[in-house]
């Protein structure tokens, strides 16, 4: 697999031509987004200071401003389709084709949401699910999959008002995993232990009754950034070895984000969350800004890196 | 009635120490038959892989009579679980030493046998490992509730006593350094 630097030259190298032509796009996108933007703002201003007056200002304010944002939404969705696609198939395609060949990419794909609820990472109700950019292959003989995803869960407030507020967004990546288990063991971001320090937060994780029972690692840094629950305490500790922990601490280092781990049914499902849409074109920036060119390749790289980073691809012997 | 109410108190808070303290004592039990689950599966592969290597490894004959002994003695009904945990250290260095003397036998080495045992071994060895962990964990939170206030005094009406941990060996707690290993070949 190549590294970070080689993908990097690959991208201003080999894609040059059609990162040229891509930006050239962006700006012809940007200027009639600006433009769109100017004549909303405009209608809206016109609207407001000759339609008012009297006491239905403030309720008709707020449906303009909620018809401008709706409009520049979709708006700003329909001038940059083009831009985008173009975008996915020429910069991401064959990135990742440059990462590995046996990888195959879906842009419009998402990993099923059945496996997303499979893995047990999240306790609400998931009532909305997306997501894009789906990779599957399989990496030194490992199947993986991953893609961005969103998911939310509506509620309604005391006066019945629907509300959506996201579960998860960011990336989930599933893979088989190299032991055999029969159990279901989940490392979560300690958000307990964080607030009330080690002594309430340990109680108040030991006390959670709705999830399996709590394992308590005997690796003190993992232990302050993760908080394991399981069904089989043995079972928990042949998965977590002093290795594995490293690993996964290392994970949360380099994303530098909440990393959700759960291991069931063989295999080994990652949910990083970075709260944002992954592989999109940037738009307000050039493409050819190097922060751009990294993020794109830095979550690639990290995401298809898994399967060596966890070693996963050192398989036991009996899981052949 | 303010009486009435803090002997309540009281019983109750008795009352959740006493479960917790049972609670904790069975975890160790329950983590121990799990335990000893694995180590009996290494016990199984002792016979098999003293045969397979004992015609070969004439200068070791005393390391496999020992683990033999280990064995039979480990097998025995009714010993304590200190007694398993003292058995097991030896056990586990007597099965290095093996393993050491395999890589003098280059026969021994290339013969399939042996190399399934091998990798058996050390499959077992990850989950005597991981086992011995989670003992090692419900022991401290046992030993810890019966050392603390207020829980401790419970404990010593119920005559409670410390539990022993399995000692993890060195190596296993360091991570694998891959220089260390290239030196070594």
């Amino acid at each position: 697999m190549k590294s970070v630097s080689e993908l990097t030259d690959f991208y201003y190298t080999e894609l040059y031509d059609s990162l040229a032509e891509l930006e050239a796009r962006r700006k012809q996108v940007l200027k009639r987004i600006l433009v769109l933007f100017g004549i909303i703002a405009a209608v809206l201003m016109f609207v407001l200071r000759y339609a008012g007056g009297g006491q239905s200002t403030g309720n008709l304010a707020m449906w303009v401003g909620i018809g401008a944002v709706t409009i520049g939404g979709f708006g700003y969705h329909y001038l940059i389709r083009g831009y985008r696609s173009g975008f996915k198939e020429k910069i991401i395609r064959p990135l990742i084709g440059a990462i590995d060949k046996e990888l195959a990419y879906a842009p419009e794909a998402v990993v099923p949401q059945t496996l997303f609820e499979f893995s047990g990472l999240f306790d609400r109700r998931i009532d909305r699910y997306s997501g894009n950019d789906y990779v599957q292959g399989s990496i030194d003989g490992v199947p993986i999959r991953f893609s961005d995803v969103k998911a939310q869960h509506r509620s309604r407030d005391s006066k019945g008002k629907e509300q959506w507020s996201t579960v998860f967004q960011g990336l989930f990546i599933v893979a088989d995993f190299n032991k055999h288990f029969k159990g279901r063991t989940l490392v979560l971001p300690d958000l307990a232990e964080k607030l009330f320090g080690s002594f309430i937060g340990g109680m108040l994780q030991s006390k959670n009754f709705s999830k399996d029972q709590l394992v308590r690692m005997d690796d003190p840094a993992f232990e302050k950034a993760f908080v394991v629950y399981g069904t089989d305490q043995i079972e928990a500790r042949y998965i977590l070895t002093h290795t594995m922990m490293q690993r996964l601490l290392k994970l949360k280092a380099e994303t530098n984000s909440k990393v959700y781990t759960s291991f069931y049914g063989e295999k080994i499902m990652i949910a990083i969350e970075y709260n944002r849409d992954l592989f999109e074109p940037a738009v307000f920036r050039s493409l050819l800004s190097i922060d751009q060119a990294m993020a794109y390749i830095g979550t690639l790289r990290s995401s298809i890196g898994i399967v060596e980073e966890l070693k996963l691809n050192e398989k036991l012997w009996s899981k052949a | 009635m303010t009486a009435l109410i803090v002997i309540a108190v009281l019983i109750l808070a008795v009352v959740l120490m006493y479960n917790s303290l049972i609670a904790k004592k069975n975890q160790v039990d329950n983590i121990f038959a799990g335990v000893d689950a694995v180590l009996k599966k290494r016990y199984n592969l002792i016979p098999n892989l003293v045969s397979s290597v004992q015609q070969y490894m004439q200068h070791e004959k005393s390391i496999l009579e020992k683990v033999t002994e280990l064995r039979a003695e480990a097998m025995k009904p009714g010993i304590s679980d200190e007694q398993k945990i003292a058995l097991d250290r030896e056990i586990t260095s007597a099965l290095g030493n093996i393993m050491v003397a395999v890589e003098n036998y280059p026969e021994l080495k290339a013969n399939e046998n042996i190399m399934h045992l091998q990798r058996t071994l050390t499959e077992i060895e990850a989950q005597i490992a991981a086992a011995r962990r989670a003992y090692n964990q419900a022991v401290t939170d046992y030993n810890n509730a019966i050392e603390m206030i207020p829980t401790n005094i419970l404990a010593n009406m119920m005559h409670y006593t410390r539990k022993q941990v399995f000692e993890i060996p060195e190596a296993e707690r360091k991570n694998v350094n891959v220089k260390e290993l290239f030196k070594q070949s």
